[in-house]
């Protein structure tokens, strides 16, 4: 039978695993005949169809045919007196001037991307989401499993900093799977975790940092959302839909006001 | 042109002819341009690519609704490795155009939801993350497939590389 670490060699091989996991790796592959072999099918199919697969660039006469079809596309644009709506505008401009090659047009396609530079720079986001892909590599998901509020929420606090908002919303569509501490922004945060669909929702929260939250994002189709209540801020990442994260926030933000109640349960 | 090889090598191994691979990329770069497709995080590849895709399943789709049902695509280049494998052919330059040929075909008749993670790993170089974007699944599910691909392939493969089929534990 196929060693259960198989996956995980593979993740190590395809260089998505952090430094430590990378460590617990090597040392399994130590002892695994199997995943040392793995390994070594891994490297020599990637040299396989690296080396013997034809490289293959676009043609020139494809090159050709879409700048013509893009010079027509900007005809009919201009002549019906189109106008894109902002949010399009720096996407379309960086195809104009990558296109056309014109200063004009290649300076403001750099400009935009200057204005929205910042908004990709986040490194809190970037933490979010790389936390959330280890907690979908095997065995990374959830550290106390259970559907229950009362097992999940005291474990918070033996293992954590914090003490967030725990409740099952299962009718809803949201199911409680359990919880897990992270570490995050220098400190332990809890992470409740949720089933929606076949997606997971990670629900991160950690003690209030009293600066501005971030904006709500999208990285590699990773959407999150920010939000703070009482002395914690909390993010809720998954690849849902937005507006099915949306529909947990709006769940558990209206459940952290009236928290006295949840003690009395 | 931002990874305008990238898409056309993507659609090249969606499409079934190169006249098709030309037509798809030109529909996704117009679609890209229209901004009808949202950038969608940070990743212009990924982006490009997941239209790329879409555009590859819209015209399969509509092709079907015309009733237009595909033919079976002939392997041109597995029949020619057939013959070559039988009598080895002692120029090194088409040896290594045949193995092309051989993983190229091989690669062509893996299902399409293993072959596409396999090229965007391998081919394209992107991460687990981009490749979950692009494919609309989840990461578990990336993972998985791409095992799946790589350990079909590599069974093939070693036949291949043999001559003579062998058993695979």
């Amino acid at each position: 039978m196929q060693c259960p670490e198989s996956l995980r060699v593979q993740a190590y091989f395809d260089d998505e695993v952090d430094s430590v996991t990378a460590a617990g790796i090597e040392q399994h592959m130590e002892h695994c005949a199997e995943c040392r072999a793995l390994l070594q099918d891994l490297e020599q199919l990637r040299a396989a169809m690296q080396q013997e697969l034809p490289y293959l660039r676009a043609p020139a006469a494809l090159r050709a045919r879409l700048s013509r079809a893009l010079d027509q596309e900007r005809a009919a644009e201009s002549s019906l007196g189109l106008r894109w709506p902002r949010w399009r505008w720096p996407v379309q401009s960086f195809w104009v001037g990558s296109f056309s090659g014109g200063f004009a047009t290649a300076a403001v396609a750099i400009l935009a991307f200057v204005i929205w530079a910042p908004r990709f720079a986040n490194p809190l986001a970037d933490d979010l989401v790389g936390a959330h892909l280890r907690s979908l590599m095997p065995d990374h998901l959830i550290d106390v499993v259970s559907t229950d509020k009362h097992t999940v929420k005291p474990w918070f606090a033996g293992h954590t900093d914090v003490s967030p908002v725990v409740a099952d919303f299962e009718p809803q569509g949201y199911r409680l799977i359990g919880g897990r501490a992270d570490y995050l922004d220098h400190q332990r945060a809890a992470v409740v975790v949720y089933q929606h669909g076949p997606h997971v929702i990670n629900v991160f929260s950690w003690a209030d940092s009293q600066r501005a939250l971030p904006a709500n994002a999208t990285r590699n189709g990773y959407h999150l959302i920010f939000w703070k209540s009482g002395d914690l801020e909390y993010c809720a990442v998954s690849d849902t839909a937005p507006d099915e994260l949306l529909g947990l926030v709006h769940l558990l933000q209206g459940l952290s006001t009236p928290d006295a109640r949840d003690s009395k349960n | 042109m931002p990874h305008l090889d990238a898409a056309y090598r993507f659609a090249r191994w969606l499409a079934r002819s190169p006249d098709d691979a030309d037509d798809l990329v030109q529909e996704a770069i117009l679609r890209a341009f229209r901004g009808f497709d949202a950038l969608r995080g940070s990743d212009m590849k990924a982006w490009l690519l997941t239209i790329v895709r879409n555009c590859h399943f819209t015209a399969l789709k509509q092709e079907q609704r015309r009733g237009l049902v595909p033919l079976p695509e002939e392997h041109d280049a597995q029949d020619g490795h057939a013959l070559i494998a039988s009598t080895p052919d002692p120029e090194s330059e088409s040896i290594q155009r045949d193995e092309q040929h051989t993983l190229e075909s091989l690669i062509s008749g893996l299902p399409d939801v293993h072959r596409e993670v396999l090229i965007l790993r391998e081919i394209e170089d992107m991460d687990y993350r981009d490749i979950a974007a692009v494919t609309n699944v989840p990461l578990g599910t990336v993972m998985s497939r791409l095992a799946r691909a790589r350990s079909a392939l590599k069974k093939q493969w070693l036949r291949h590389n043999d001559g003579v089929p062998r058993a695979v534990p």
